[in-house]
């Protein structure tokens, strides 16, 4: 054979070699590589907006319509009237949705909605191990997996360091210490809050880790509400004389009042349950309290009971089922979830606690790392991961409206906790009825 | 110029030449299809709607009933009737008395404050919502000493306390549509003819006098069509509460007005029939205003 | 003599009290964009702060969502136009037929245009969408200007209007020339039409700028949001005033100057209408019977 020929032949060998690497890459899914292409539409809310925009800067070949919308914020039900309106005109769904609301999938999977596309088998399967059970649980309806959990976001007990140590107080480490050091606080340092009780989701930061049976699936469409069992009531006993002394007063982070009564110069947050998220973007940017003060401890528990925490949020990615470029969804969602351009630091492309665990060890090592805490927080953080309270399930009606309407404008009017349990109660029973479930106290 | 004869010729042929057109009627066949399309056809599937289930088969009242037992309709149509009260009656008396007080005196000073209040009525809808969103606020509102005193607010949360939200609504509706129906008002009054005021004040009536004795009732037509005007636009709620509600991290329901409820049955619960019973509910509320309104002030009688 | 003066000074307070309720909020409004955030807070109300911060505020409004604010106020004057182009079209020769016609249905017409007027938004925007969705018109800007363009209440001033304002003189002379229905239009109501043009113009586009409801329900796509349902998309999907539960956002530089200057911004255009019809509006309310 001449050389020339032998050099063709090796060429051909390669060029057959290298197209039918190709062809079997893309036939095994395309969702594996970074090769997607087309046109998808994403809707987002505010916070997510970078990650959109980032991926639309690294992804020249897909073209991508951000929308940004409120996110289902605060129990909003703009996705429900959304996706009702684009069933009835049979298009215009998006391709990917992100939602703030935790139980969003619930109904989005759901008749009539039936929105939510099941992700087992469609994502990398190799990529989902990296969720914690807990979190791929929580997006399991009906044995389908119908989102992925953008962020961790269980509750810790953040500490003002410095002004702990100014005032000579030891961290508590219960509920009962917390309220005792409330009561101290507020004779001998009146002005200084050790949390707050006014935001619409605060349910989740006390009742939830209190196990208070409000939202308790216990059989299909069977939801347990008493807000008058023992583990709902006396964590409202618990709270109102604080709340009466104004050490857990009933307004909310994200006012400009309290960030102004609170926050920068006045300094006069000791300490404050809250999520994963509210580490920098609350304290440093919202709150602007001072660099060098906060850190992160772990959640109260009950006495000597095992501890239990709630959570706060978590934003699921839902992926349409009527996708017309699942592949190029997929890789979306892959890349707001996973990757490390988005998800290493805590910062405005990554607020919160990753639900991706690889991406969650860099995330945490930055977290430790960043100056503007007192004390690594991390630690914290991912020791009460594992201590969420299960028995608060995801349904398909919001309760953070009822949380606000029926009991946070009646703490600020100067009522008590304890009285108005039993309109929360209420509340929930008449929003899971109108929403199809039965209601048992048991 | 056509001789007349020759004219009433021409006359009869149009009159009789090929179709005879009623007249008028060509200019209004355009209007036509719009008022079939968005006026009559609308309402009547609304009524349609109302009285069947999702499948199509009669339900007689059971959409209303449904609706009725709804844990959210009979607050909803609490908020809005005294929403409506106080707004309609905020109207009666201070358009009315602000147009009386502005009639009669120097023209250029009447004129200024006329265009003062009628400005506000540029803003309405979502802009003026926002606006009054600020003004709520203690920590960036003008009036905050207002709303410390008045309200008891030292927080914005206090301010949409759930008492004071019909109160609110009605004063941000009044806010923007007081401008012009003053402006309208003392239009009104301006078709009084002097003389009648002149005769009066010969005798011996005082300003309170005329402007209640003769100038009110001689307006009572365009008081009536203010008051059924707005009573319809009091019972359609909606972008007030639903912007308030989206501000105040749900600290008001999306529920709160009877339309955001019809709005919430419709798209959230695919529940077009409930949806239409409650605007049914609403036209006969509507309706039952207007006939109440019409009958007691006389306003197609001797309509010329 | 004295009584008088106080009623005088008790009729002036009056006026006085009014107007600030009236005008401080929209001046609060003119002035708040030039402050800072932080010190639209801390400084007084209606302080006026730099033309700086207008320009820092503009940009970073501009900057949301890719221009999605232009967008929105393309969009309103767009339907507004359109709507009360056609609305002009159909109302003036309506209530011309209306008023000077003799044809069965007359009466009907106009007492179904009434009804319709009091009818509440709840029942005809639901079944209006259901009916435009089988049109296929859901998602076209026409789900929007259609429904702007069936304006009932024009119709009423239009037919008010001809029914007071055309002396039967010119009728008269106009039919005694042999003029068809069409000249006679083309003579007499047409050139007596600029002050019921401006009148139904002016409702009509004010009535489009500021509708909220049927845009809401329609209209799934931001980008065709006119500007009502977009400051309300803007107020909800920002974290000063809607704070994500997942924290963080601040990369949104929507603050309350921001959103300040987007409701001073979508009033303007409106405004600049407001004003420009503010005379034809006062004569032409009552047909012009109104003394000066």
């Amino acid at each position: 054979m001449k050389v020339e020929q032998r050099w063709l032949m090796l060429a051909s060998v390669v060029a057959v070699a290298a197209t039918t690497a190709a062809l079997v890459a893309a036939a095994t899914g395309g969702a594996n590589s970074g090769k997607a292409s087309g046109s998808i539409t994403v809707w987002v809310d505010a916070v997510r907006l970078p990650v959109a925009k980032l991926y639309v800067k690294t992804h020249p070949r897909v073209k991508v319509n951000v929308v940004t919308y409120d996110g289902d914020g605060n129990g909003a039900t703009t996705m429900q009237t959304k996706i009702q309106l684009w069933n009835r005109t049979g298009k215009g769904w998006p391709d990917v949705v992100f939602s703030e609301q935790a139980n969003d999938p619930v109904w989005m999977s759901q008749p009539p909605f039936d929105f939510a596309l099941n992700l087992k088998g469609v994502f990398p399967a190799s990529l989902l191990t990296g969720w914690p059970a807990p979190s791929l649980a929580q997006c399991t309806v009906n044995g389908r997996l119908v989102c992925l959990q953008d962020n961790l976001a269980q509750e810790v007990l953040y500490v003002n360091k410095k002004l702990m140590g100014q005032f000579g107080y030891t961290v508590p480490k219960t509920w009962q210490e917390w309220a005792a050091l409330g009561a101290k606080v507020a004779k001998e340092h009146p002005g200084y809050i050790i949390g707050n009780i006014g935001e619409s989701f605060s349910h989740w930061l006390y009742l939830w880790p209190d196990r208070c049976p409000i939202s308790q699936v216990v059989a299909p469409k069977t939801v347990r509400i008493n807000s008058a069992n023992v583990q709902c009531t006396r964590m409202a006993q618990l709270l109102d004389p604080l709340i009466k002394s104004g050490v857990v007063p009933p307004e909310s982070v994200f006012t400009p009042s309290f960030a102004q009564k609170y926050g920068g110069d006045t300094d006069k947050i000791l300490l404050m349950p809250g999520p994963t998220w509210y580490a920098k973007d609350i304290f440093g940017g919202t709150l602007k309290v001072p660099a060098g003060e906060m850190t992160a401890a772990m959640p109260l528990r009950w006495n000597n009971e095992a501890p239990t925490t709630g959570q706060v949020g978590g934003g699921p990615w839902i992926v349409s089922k009527h996708s017309k470029n699942v592949a190029a969804a997929i890789d979306f969602v892959k890349f707001a979830t996973t990757s490390l351009a988005v998800k290493s630091k805590p910062g405005a492309l990554s607020p919160g606690f990753p639900s991706y665990g690889p991406a969650a060890t860099v995330w945490l090592k930055n977290l430790n790392k960043d100056p503007y805490f007192a004390a690594p927080p991390g630690a914290a953080m991912k020791a009460a991961a594992a201590l969420v309270w299960k028995g608060w399930s995801m349904v398909t009606y919001p309760d953070q409206p009822v949380w606000s309407t029926a009991v946070v404008t009646q703490l600020v009017a100067g009522k008590s906790l304890s009285d108005q349990l039993p309109a929360l109660g209420e509340g929930l029973s008449n929003n899971a009825k109108a929403a199809g479930y039965k209601v048992v106290n048991k | 110029m056509s001789s007349s004869a020759a004219t009433s010729e021409h006359v009869e042929a149009t009159r009789t030449r090929g179709l005879h057109v009623p007249r008028g009627l060509p200019f209004v066949l355009p209007y036509l299809p719009f008022l079939i399309v968005f006026g009559i056809a609308p309402t009547i599937y609304a009524l349609e709607l109302a009285f069947t289930n999702v499948d199509g088969s009669w339900a007689g009242f059971d959409n209303f009933t449904r609706t009725y037992d709804d844990f959210r309709f009979i607050p909803a149509f609490k908020h809005i009737l005294v929403y409506t009260v106080v707004w309609l009656g905020a109207l009666m008396v201070f358009v009315v008395g602000l147009a009386l007080l502005l009639h009669g005196r120097a023209n250029r000073v009447s004129a200024t404050y006329r265009f003062l209040f009628y400005i506000p009525g540029a803003l309405a809808g979502a802009a003026a919502v926002v606006i009054w969103l600020f003004m709520l606020d203690p920590t960036v509102s003008p009036g905050a000493f207002l709303l410390r005193d008045l309200l008891g607010a030292n927080i914005f949360a206090q301010s949409i306390a759930p008492g004071n939200l019909p109160y609110i609504f009605a004063m941000i509706a009044f806010w923007t549509g007081a401008g012009g129906w003053i402006v309208v008002m003392y239009g009104a009054l301006n078709t009084i003819p002097p003389d009648l005021e002149e005769a009066a004040r010969i005798d011996g009536a005082g300003p309170f006098t005329i402007a209640f004795r003769l100038k009110l009732p001689l307006i009572r037509k365009w008081i009536a069509y203010m008051l059924i005007l707005s009573f319809a636009l009091g019972t359609q709620l909606f972008v007030e509460p639903e912007i308030v509600q989206h501000a105040s991290f749900g600290l008001v329901s999306d529920t709160w007005s009877t339309n955001q409820l019809a709005y919430q049955l419709a798209f959230r619960y695919a529940d077009f029939n409930g949806a239409a019973a409650i605007a049914v509910d609403l036209l006969m509320i509507g309706l039952l205003g207007a006939v109440v309104i019409v009958t007691r002030s006389g306003l197609f009688r001797a309509e010329d | 003599m004295g009584i008088r003066l106080l009623g005088l000074g008790a009729r002036t307070a009056l006026l006085l009290v009014f107007a600030i309720f009236f005008i401080a909020p929209v001046l609060w409004l003119i002035l708040a964009p030039t402050k800072s955030d932080n010190a639209l807070i801390t400084s007084s109300p209606f302080s006026f702060g730099s033309f700086h911060n207008v320009a820092q505020a503009w940009k970073h409004l501009d900057a949301y969502s890719d221009h999605l604010y232009r967008r929105w106020i393309a969009n309103t004057l767009i339907y507004s136009l359109s709507a009360t182009a056609i609305t002009l079209a159909i109302s003036i020769p309506a209530g011309y037929g209306l008023a000077l016609g003799k044809f069965w249905g007359r009466r009907l017409i106009l007492t179904v245009t009434l009804v319709v007027m009091i009818m509440p938004a709840a029942a005809l925007v639901l079944p209006i969408f259901l009916e435009l969705n089988a049109l296929h018109l859901i998602g076209s800007v026409f789900s929007v200007i259609l429904p702007f363009s069936f304006f009932p209440f024009g119709i009423y001033l239009a037919y008010i209007y001809y029914a007071t304002a055309i002396p039967s003189e010119l009728l008269d002379a106009a039919r005694v020339d042999g003029c068809g229905e069409w000249l006679t239009f083309r003579r007499v109501a047409l050139p007596l039409a600029k002050p019921i043009v401006a009148l139904v113009f002016f409702f009509s586009f004010v009535a489009n700028w500021n509708n909220f409801f049927l845009p809401y329900v329609v209209l799934a796509d931001s980008n065709q949001y006119p500007i009502t349902v977009g400051l309300s998309n803007l107020l909800a999907s920002t974290p000063s005033f809607n704070p994500a539960v997942g924290g963080g956002g601040q990369s949104v530089k929507i603050f309350k100057p921001e959103l300040a200057l987007a409701t001073l911004l979508a009033v303007i255009p409106v405004a600049i209408v407001f004003l420009v019809s503010q005379r034809a509006l006062v004569r032409g309310t009552l047909g012009g019977a109104v003394k000066q």
